[in-house]
This record gives C-alpha cells, structure tokens and sequence, in this order.
C-alpha cells in the first residue's frame, strides 16, 4: 500500500551496495567462511575484508527461497512467510522486568519468559514467537538451552530460538532435533524452529555469529539477518547511506550462507535506526526507523526474498502515550509497506529492548490488531457495495431499524469491523461505572485473567525428558 | 591575560574546526602567552562549554566529537612548549578504556571516551578485540585511576570477570578502580563480578568516574 522509492531510486540503492561490496568488502572473521568465499570468487585480503562479485549475489540470490513455512507444534499456528501477508512477532531480549503485582522494575526470569510466551501464544496478532526475555537469574552455561525448552513448553505456536553463543546453539539445534521427533524428522523439516542473527555495524561479522549461520546452512535452519546499523553511529547520517550499507552487510551473508548450503531460507532485512545525537541512544520509536523500513521492503521484494523488519521498538521507559505512538507508527509503516515480518510489532518491551512489561504487551496487541484491520483494507464486490440493501432501507428507515439490513450487519459485522478487546469506546457513564480506568489498568486485568486462564499442550513426557537430560549434562560439564 | 586569545582558542574548539585550533595553538606558541592557560582557560573551556551543553540535550554528539578533536590537536600544537617548561596539565584522573576480547562493538565505548575526554579525564582508548593481557600491561604502564570494560555480547561479559580475576592475581586489584558496562550487562553483574562499578549509559559513566576518582581521593587522605 506505501511504496515510498521509486524504480530508480531503488536500483541507485541496489548499485551503491553493489559498489561495497566489491570495492569496499565486508570484515569476516572467520576463517572457515573465508575460504569458502574465496574458493567461490571472492577475494580476500590479510584484514579478513572479502570483496565480493555482484556476480556471486546473484547466484546467492538465485537459491535463497521466495518464502519460507514456518512450522509450529500445532500445525494450525504454520505460517508461509513471503505469502504477501505481514507477520508479527513479539519483542525480542529484554533483560529487566517490570513486576507485574509490584509495579517494581528488577531483573528478568526464566518465570517471566514462560509467562510472557504464553502471553504470545494467547495473543492473537502474535504469529510466531521470538524469546521476549533473556532470564538473569539463570546460570550463563545453560542460559540458551534452559530458555530453549521454557519456550517450547509455553506456547503451540512457531518458536524462534535464542542464538547467542555457538557452543549454546549447538545443543538448543539438538533440542529442536528432539522436538521435531529425530534427526531424520527434523532434517526433513528444519523450519520447525528458526533464529536471527545481527551484524557489527559498520560492515562486520564476528566469529561466534558466523559460526552458528553456518550451522543453520548446514541444516537448512531458516533465519533472519538484520543490519543493525545506527545512522549517524555505526552507519552514515544519511537514511539512504545506513540502507546502502546494511543492504551490502546483509548481502554477505546471503552468498555466504548459499555457498554452504544452498536453498537455506533467509528472512532479510533491518533493525537499524537512528543514534540520537543530543543522547548518544538509538531511536528505535523515531519516525527514521519507519522510513528506513519502507524502503528496505522494496529492496527485499526487488532481490525476490523476504523482508523481516524490527519495527514497533519503543524508546519509552513507561506504557504511556510515547510508547503507544512509537510502537504504532512504526509497525503501521512497515505494514503498509509490505513487510513480510514485522519482528518487534507486538512490543511488550519498554526502554528500547531492555525492560518487559505485561501492559504494554497487551496495549501493543490491541495496536497490533488495529494495524492488521488496516492491513486487510476493504472488500469491494458486489455485495459489500451493498446497493441492494441501501435501495431498501431507502429515506425513511435506517440500517438499524429495516430487518433485512440488520440480516445484512449480522452477516458481515465481524468481518468489516474489528472489535477491540481493552481499548474503550463505551459512553461515558458506562467508563465510569466501570471504574474510570486507563487503558493501561485495562491491559494490567486482561494479562492476569490469561495467565490465569490460557493453557497450553504441554510437551510429550518423553521430549521434554531428553531435553532436560541436555540441560542436566551441560551443567555438570560446565560445573 | 591576553583574552582575545583565549577567546578564539575556546571559539575554534566550540566551532569543532582543527584546522584553526592548530592554528590558534601555533600563534600562542610562538607568542609569550602561558601554554598550560591556553589550554585551561582556552581550549578545554570550550570542550567544556560543549559537554556541558550535550548534558543538558542541546548539543550533539557529532559536536562534542569535534571539539574534542579540535581540543586535541591545540593540545598537540602546544606540548613541546609544554614539556619545555616542565608544566602539566591537570586531569580530572586517567582511563584506560576498551572493548573486551573477542567483541568489537565500539560506539557506546567510543562515546563513554569522548565524554570523559570533555570532562578533563586523560582517557587511553585501547580500542575492540583487547586481549585481557593487554588491558593487564597497559594498567601497569599507565597506572590509570579508572579500567572502564565494554562488552556487548552475553558471550563475552564473561571476559569482563576474567579480567577482574587477573587483576586479582597480579597484585593490581587495588590500585584500579574497575567499571563496566554494555548492552548485556546489568549492575547486579557488575556486583557478581566484583567490579567497582556499573553504568547503561555514557553521561552516567563519567558521573561515575567521577564519583570513584574523588572516593579514592578520600580515602587516601584518610
């Protein structure tokens, strides 16, 4: 719906990445990948910078998939990124929690990642889920793997898997193996889990992320590569500059990634933004960060792969109004610009991804829907034009008062207008009576009825068994 | 006092031009002017006007970079004289800063340097990727008050502790007060690791330099 290049302006992008990536080359930092490019036509200097052809990015591009089936425990939550729909995730990493009964910002548990997955698997704008939190009171040697089996215990929908070390991910991929119901079985369906991984702006990548992209290549894992440059930081002031330059870090690990194993799925795109110069903070709910997402969806959708945005991040440090409003813009514009994923959009997250919090997640689930109504637009045949029923109803009646127009809202009423679960539109009376409470009391009951309520099938005895079996040997080795 | 002198060195250090500030320095050099004035009541008086202006939000980073450049380069201009006279400028204290092994992230680090710089802190900036041993071996050199660590991924805060625990084992533990920060990092691992500090953000990072440098004052007054 908002195609903000134009032809031109988009191809101008697509040559100056091109010009990066051969003139200027991308660090790599690990050897293994570095020959790998190089045996494929790169070419490698002694600072580990590989130049890469534009030749080769079309061959990457060539096998990278048009879309990707995201696979889920219960296959009624399977989605097929790149079907043209705009696909949400909730927030990814905070590590402070605001408590939920004590309204006291402490640190994060592995209690509240199980509640705020199942928040995720309850919320219906949530279509898959990445890990909302990154427990501190777990020890470092089985952060990954404990967080991995918390996940897939608390939700029936697809699970994208925390990726932090490649020594944890080996063992969270063995977990997934288990899940999946064997080596054979997952072999044949890797997509049941996915990851994500992020760059050292300006143009690097460090060892350990290497390492586990070409785990995923190995095992045809999809994941997502997103820039994470800061305009004006990490990456030029300009808007046009820090896309350029993400385009070219992202490109890398497309050729890369496809030497390897080809026909892995990529989901590609960006979580860059702005740096703030008047704080030295990035701006995740600027109006930039918008912008910079709409163009790179017409980038991702000229190179014919899919686009993963994070776009809904909230600089705020509370759920008030500045939160809503970063939040919202920003996953309106991506989806209106066709964003295949729009990572981040159910954003229960405060602080710019560092501190969770249970209202705002409900807040951002009502935007969410808000945004997915807009995103379905208006049916326009010959029956919703309505002619026939605004020829009966005529001069004198109304649409409330002529039976066969009322039949006519029955039938369609759900379908055309969204009905909103904590936002108020009642009279004022009604508000009152009620109590007179703000949205964000409002979200505060709708979390504590579902975490009380929502159930989710719990994993078979014998899965979740071998899993903890993993847990239980890495925390013996690591002791 | 020579004013209008003054005036352009803290004017050109404002504007962030190196170019006039090496210029202004060269004409107090060769001028009878006191270097050591030149640089506290002249250059680092318009390092300080833009930090303090970037404190309250109404200056930007790209600003107080380049006044900080600007600064420096006056500064080199003038250090031969300087060290003729056998003066030195007094610093708020010393750092050493850098990004641990195996990560190089450098902006927030980079940022938490500037400030310090503007502040009056002598800041010794070793960089990403700074092997343990090197962070160890600049501390002996250099005898820094404040070590500031960055990390920014979860699998190198373990390196943050590893440093503390060489410290320890060399003997240097009490003679650097260490703070850490990054992303990942929160106080209460600042607090599990021994460190003597914590700070998410750049401003809060040199209040607490600060804070530790006139402790250690006190304390050895005591």
């Amino acid at each position: 719906m908002f195609e903000l290049l134009s032809r031109d302006e988009i191809h101008a992008i697509h040559v100056a990445a091109m010009e990066i990536l051969e003139r200027i080359g991308i660090v790599i930092q690990h050897d293994g990948a570095l020959r790998t490019l190089k045996k494929a036509g790169a070419t490698i200097d002694k600072k580990k910078i590989v130049k890469i052809p534009e030749y080769l990015v079309r061959e990457g591009l060539k096998k990278t998939p048009s879309r990707v089936l995201l696979k889920a425990r219960n296959s009624k939550y399977d989605i097929l990124i790149g079907d043209g729909n705009s696909y949400f995730t909730n927030g990814f990493g905070a590590h402070y929690t605001i408590d939920l009964e004590t309204g006291q910002r402490r640190l994060s548990t592995l209690r509240d990642l199980e509640e705020f997955t199942l928040l995720s698997d309850y919320f219906p704008t949530v279509d898959y889920i990445k890990p909302n939190i990154i427990p501190q009171d777990l020890p470092k040697n089985i952060l990954e793997q404990t967080m991995t089996l918390a996940e897939f215990k608390s939700a029936e929908k697809h699970c994208s898997v925390i990726s932090l070390t490649s020594e944890g991910f080996r063992d969270v991929v063995e977990m997934s193996t288990i899940l999946a119901g064997g080596e054979e079985a997952f072999l044949k369906n890797p997509s049941i889990i996915d990851a994500g991984f992020n760059n050292v702006p300006p143009l690097k990548y460090s060892e350990g992320i290497i390492e586990m992209i070409l785990e995923c290549a190995k095992y045809r894992i999809p994941f997502d590569i997103s820039t994470g440059a800061l305009a004006s930081g990490s990456g030029p002031v300009t808007l046009a500059g820090t896309i350029v330059q993400g385009i070219a870090e992202n490109h890398a690990i497309v050729v890369l990634t496809q030497l390897v194993g080809p026909g892995t799925p990529i989901m590609w795109g960006s979580c860059a933004t702005i740096l703030d110069q008047r704080y030295g903070t990035a701006a995740y709910g600027s109006p930039e960060n918008g912008l910079i997402h709409a163009a790179f969806v017409q980038m991702a959708h000229y190179y014919g792969i899919p686009y993963y945005g994070a776009a809904g991040v909230v600089d705020s440090k509370v759920p008030d109004a500045q939160a809503a409003y970063e939040n919202a813009i920003n996953a309106l514009i991506a989806t209106l610009a066709g964003a295949d994923v729009v990572h981040d959009g159910v954003y229960g997250i405060l602080e710019a991804g560092v501190t969770a919090c249970y209202e705002q997640f409900a807040i951002s689930n009502e935007i969410c829907n808000a945004i997915k109504r807009i995103a379905r637009g208006i049916r326009i045949n010959k029956e919703t034009i309505a002619l026939e029923i605004i020829e009966k109803v005529d001069h004198e009646k109304n649409y409330l008062t002529d039976l066969d127009a009322l039949k006519f809202t029955k039938k369609h009423l759900i379908e055309e207008h969204w009905q909103p679960v904590i936002t108020d539109r009642s009279s004022r009376s009604e508000w009152e009576r009620k109590g007179a409470k703000d949205i964000v009391q409002r979200a505060r009951e709708k979390v504590k009825e579902i975490l009380a309520t929502h159930k989710v099938e719990p994993l078979e005895k014998d899965i979740e068994q071998k899993m903890m079996e993993i847990i239980k040997e890495k925390a013996k080795k690591s002791a | 006092m020579d004013l209008p002198f003054l005036e352009e060195l803290k004017r050109v250090v404002i504007e962030g031009d190196v170019e006039k500030a090496k210029e202004s320095a060269q004409r107090v050099s060769e001028s009878d002017i006191d270097p050591l004035e030149a640089i506290t009541e002249g250059l680092a008086k318009g390092a300080k006007e833009v930090g303090d202006k970037f404190g309250k939000g109404e200056a930007f980073l790209a600003d107080l970079i380049m006044a900080g450049e600007a600064m420096k380069a006056g500064m080199a201009v003038l250090l031969p004289k300087l060290q003729a006279m056998k003066a030195k400028r007094k610093s708020l204290g010393k750092v050493v800063i850098g990004t641990v092994k195996g990560d190089i992230h450098s902006i927030g680090k980079d940022i938490v340097a500037t400030l310090l710089e503007a502040e009056g802190f002598e800041v010794i900036n070793l960089g990403e990727d700074v092997p343990t041993e090197k962070f160890i071996e600049k501390v002996k050199e250099c005898h820094p008050n404040i070590l500031g660590l960055s990390s920014l991924l979860t699998a190198t805060m373990l390196t943050q502790k590893e440093v503390i625990e060489v410290l320890e084992k060399e003997g240097l533990r009490e003679k650097v007060k260490v703070i850490i920060g990054g992303a990942p990092t929160t106080r209460e691992w600042a607090d599990e690791i021994e460190a003597d500090g914590w700070s998410g953000d750049a401003i809060s990072a040199v209040k607490l330099a600060k804070q530790l440098v006139a402790e250690k004052e006190t304390q050895l007054r005591v």
